[in-house]
């Protein structure tokens, strides 16, 4: 089920949600419709659907709980608008991320209907619509339905300046940006963005969608500098040790 | 780990050990219940519903989105972290001195992706 206007409507959740979640999870489902750099809308939202299979997929959790995920054979159904290798992407990136390699990645990078481009803004479509419905599921909210593709081309757009640095896509840095991208880093204030910021710029459209949802769900780049001041309600305790639990639960090192 | 300690400077009470075992005090106040509902919330856990609502009565409503809200942020982080291979900044490294040893953060498999780099 998709829709040509999305809600996002918390009157009844039961948990007085922020206007500034819910604007933001409003330009979410914008940005998720229209087409990319690399991929069209309707391909953006099938990313999406993917994104939520891959939560009840019984192969993926038996993958998963399996010493080598490579012992259990079996292939997603692939999806009509989706390279396959695409398909598989999405559904390891969800539910079993931290036995990715360089290799793994080089490996879809180089399939059939995918490029360093296409894998870097199928990530980033894959995880703003994660964390949307994660909130969701947190609150046991329902899923928004995911929205009515629109038309238009792929700008095919990728920064000049963007060349292999510390992660294993290329990014780009603001010393090599050009003046039209220098404001996904504008909060940084010259100072090297921070890895897991960079990590997406090789679709610069990608760190303008990850500031603007970072400062939604947690806190602005800005704000984080703030280490004394509260702004939520929790305290930034708190925040950190949630976080940081999210990370250890996950198993990730960042 | 980039948050490890980010805001206990000058704080001794807290105590990070608790994000990998949360049989110890956090010394971070309701953290036991926050870590609780964290990890129901990640987990997929049945008692997710159960957790919830005794962090509302604890914290209340308004703190219990901030916690969903923390909760569903990092989920896309780790995922970013994870499916791009980058490593740990070298001043949060700096900063976090022996701690990642001895939490034992360094035998997840991503920690490779740091180490690797040098």
């Amino acid at each position: 089920m998709t829709t040509d206007t999305a809600q996002f409507d918390y009157s009844e959740a039961g948990f007085p949600i922020a206007e500034r979640i819910r604007e933001c999870h409003l330009r979410d489902w914008e940005r998720l419709r229209g087409p990319g750099a690399w991929w069209t809308g309707a391909e953006r939202v099938a990313i999406a659907r993917q994104t939520r299979l891959a939560e009840d997929c019984a192969l993926c959790r038996e993958r998963a709980a399996a010493l080598s995920p490579a012992a259990v054979a079996g292939e997603h159904e692939a999806d009509a608008l989706l390279p396959r290798a695409a398909v598989e992407a999405i559904h390891k990136l969800v539910t079993d991320k931290s036995r990715l390699s360089e290799a793994w990645y080089e490996g879809v990078v180089g399939a059939a209907g995918m490029s360093e481009e296409r894998y870097i803004e199928l990530l980033g479509v894959l995880v703003h619509v994660f964390a949307v419905d994660e909130l969701h599921r947190a609150l046991d909210l329902p899923l928004e339905p995911l929205p009515t593709p629109l038309g238009g081309t792929p700008s095919g757009y990728r920064p000049a300046g963007a060349a292999k640095d510390v992660s294993w896509p290329p990014i780009l840095l603001p010393e090599h940006a050009d003046p039209g991208d220098l404001d996904i880093y504008e909060e940084m204030r010259g100072r090297r963005p921070a890895n897991v910021v960079s990590a997406l710029s090789l679709v610069p459209d990608n760190v303008r969608w990850l500031n603007d949802q970072f400062a939604a769900h947690y806190l602005s780049w800005t704000e984080m500098g703030e280490i004394d001041k509260q702004h939520r309600r929790l305290t930034r305790p708190q925040l950190e040790l949630l976080a940081t639990r999210v990370s250890a639960l996950n198993e990730c090192f960042y | 780990m980039g948050l490890l300690g980010a805001s206990s400077r000058g704080n001794e009470a807290l105590n990070y050990g608790a994000i990998v075992d949360p049989s110890q005090a956090s010394g971070v106040e309701h953290g036991s219940l926050l870590m609780e509902f964290t990890e129901a919330a990640v987990r997929r856990g049945g008692d997710l519903a159960e957790v919830r609502g005794r962090l509302a009565e604890a914290i209340g409503a308004a703190a219990v989105v901030d916690a969903a809200s923390t909760m569903a942020n990092f989920q896309r982080m780790v995922r970013i972290a994870d499916g791009t291979g980058i490593p740990v900044d070298s001043y949060i490294l700096e900063r976090s001195g022996a701690a990642p040893e001895r939490l034992g953060l360094t035998a997840y498999r991503s920690a490779a992706n740091t180490f690797a780099a040098g």
